[in-house]
């Protein structure tokens, strides 16, 4: 069996943007809920924060379409 | 113990504690009662109301400072229970336990009533109301020494060892030093160990032994107390001063030879003191300026690790300066004191 490197690879890159999305978010969630708690006028900046480690997961998908688009 | 949720509350509830300006507008309140009013519009709001329904004048600020230190501190250790946080909690809270004890022992030894005793205690510790209330209720210091065995409270255990000591001498200061000594001895034993959190807890304890064994030298020097029977009254365990230091501090004459001996250890602040102390035996200044210190340095941990003790340890210490520096106020405002004077008395940190 040929080019099972590729997909692997793809799945690697955004297996790791997922789990650091979690763990970022379980983290920043944990301490966000804490905050929210005490000074519920802060909710809204701690959604923006509990969305930023989105980014990673995101970036971990670009990175997978370009090795299954691009790795020939 | 992930300290993520606990230490965002904490910080939350540390961000609404009163800064500089607010206490200068409570300062500026021109007695007691538009004190009270201020205090209304505080977080204080809610006890505040409760004690001046209970209690007139300041009597009533002073039981809802009470009830507001015990609500906040039981909070946070709601958010740790279970958890090793709660062990280091407790370190700190246990000392009002033995605050508690000591007043229920003052109280019977002048004879005071039970309500008088109920006023000056604070159950912000291990030790709760309904317990303290049953301590209060027995005879004599004899009888809470046996009521705190009966219980199996770990207090006992001091005082059961110094009470033939106590009968000798007739000195509730004995029962006292015991008290601390097995206070400093056990929480030390408790923070042992070399994690970041023990050591920021160690390193306060530690402290506090060595500023508690200055106050007792400085009362030693002024009063001309018997130096051998003084040093039964040092507790061990210090940060800077160890039992040999601490005896040739005591060795010495007068408090400007201690204050000359400590310049080259963290409290060689003591020598920026004016002059006036010195020469007039008034050790109040010095002690004032070592609980300064030790408060300025608790509150100092509020910058440490943010995923550590240090953010609640540091926030325990912060919510007693305020209430510290509200109780100040209070009894200043009640007694007409100039407010140039009372801001010399405000610690801020």
């Amino acid at each position: 069996m040929e080019g099972w490197e590729v997909p692997i690879g793809a799945a690697i890159a955004f297996a790791a943007g997922a789990i650091g999305t979690a763990w970022a978010q379980s983290r920043i969630g944990a301490a966000g809920a804490g905050t929210i708690a005490e000074k519920p006028e802060t909710s809204g900046s701690i959604i923006v924060l509990e969305a930023i480690p989105e980014t990673l997961v995101i970036l971990g998908f670009v990175v997978a379409s370009m090795i299954i688009l691009m790795v020939k | 113990m992930d300290y993520g949720y606990v230490n965002a509350r904490v910080k939350g509830m540390n961000s609404i504690l009163f800064n500089r300006k607010y206490y200068d507008t409570l300062i500026l309140k021109a007695d007691i009662d538009s004190l009270i009013t201020e205090l209304e519009k505080s977080p204080y709001k809610n006890e505040i109301e409760e004690g001046c329904v209970l209690h007139p004048g300041i009597l009533g600020i002073e039981y809802a400072l009470r009830k507001n230190l015990i609500k906040n501190y039981h909070k946070i250790l709601g958010l740790v229970r279970g958890d090793i946080g709660e062990i280091y909690i407790n370190v700190f809270l246990n000392r009002w336990d033995i605050q508690n004890i000591k007043t229920i022992l003052r109280g019977k030894n002048i004879h005071a009533s039970p309500n008088e005793i109920l006023e000056c205690l604070v159950p912000a510790g291990e030790l709760d109301e309904a317990t303290l209330t049953e301590l209060m209720k027995q005879q004599d210091i004899r009888s809470v020494i046996d009521l705190l065995a009966t219980w199996q409270i770990s207090y006992s255990h001091p005082l059961t060892m110094y009470l033939d000591e106590y009968s000798e001498k007739n000195d509730l200061a004995v029962l006292e030093y015991a008290l601390d000594k097995y206070y400093y001895e056990h929480s030390l034993s408790i923070v042992a160990g070399k994690k970041y959190d023990s050591r920021i807890i160690h390193d306060l304890l530690a402290t506090e032994i060595d500023i508690v064994n200055i106050k007792t030298i400085l009362r030693v020097i002024r009063d001309s107390i018997d130096i051998e029977e003084t040093q039964s009254m040092l507790l061990p365990g210090g940060k800077i001063f160890k039992h040999k230091n601490l005896l040739e501090l005591i060795n010495t004459n007068s408090i400007r030879d201690v204050v000359r001996k400590v310049e080259s250890t963290p409290y060689s602040f003591l020598s920026d003191i004016p002059e006036q102390a010195f020469l007039t035996d008034k050790i109040s200044a010095f002690e004032k300026e070592l609980d300064r210190y030790i408060i300025r340095k608790g509150i100092r941990t509020l910058r440490g690790d943010p995923l550590s003790i240090s953010i609640v340890i540091g926030y325990l210490w912060a919510k007693f300066n305020e209430i510290t520096n509200i109780r100040i106020i209070a009894r200043c405002k009640n007694a007409y004191i100039s407010d140039e004077e009372l801001q010399e008395e405000l610690i801020y940190v």
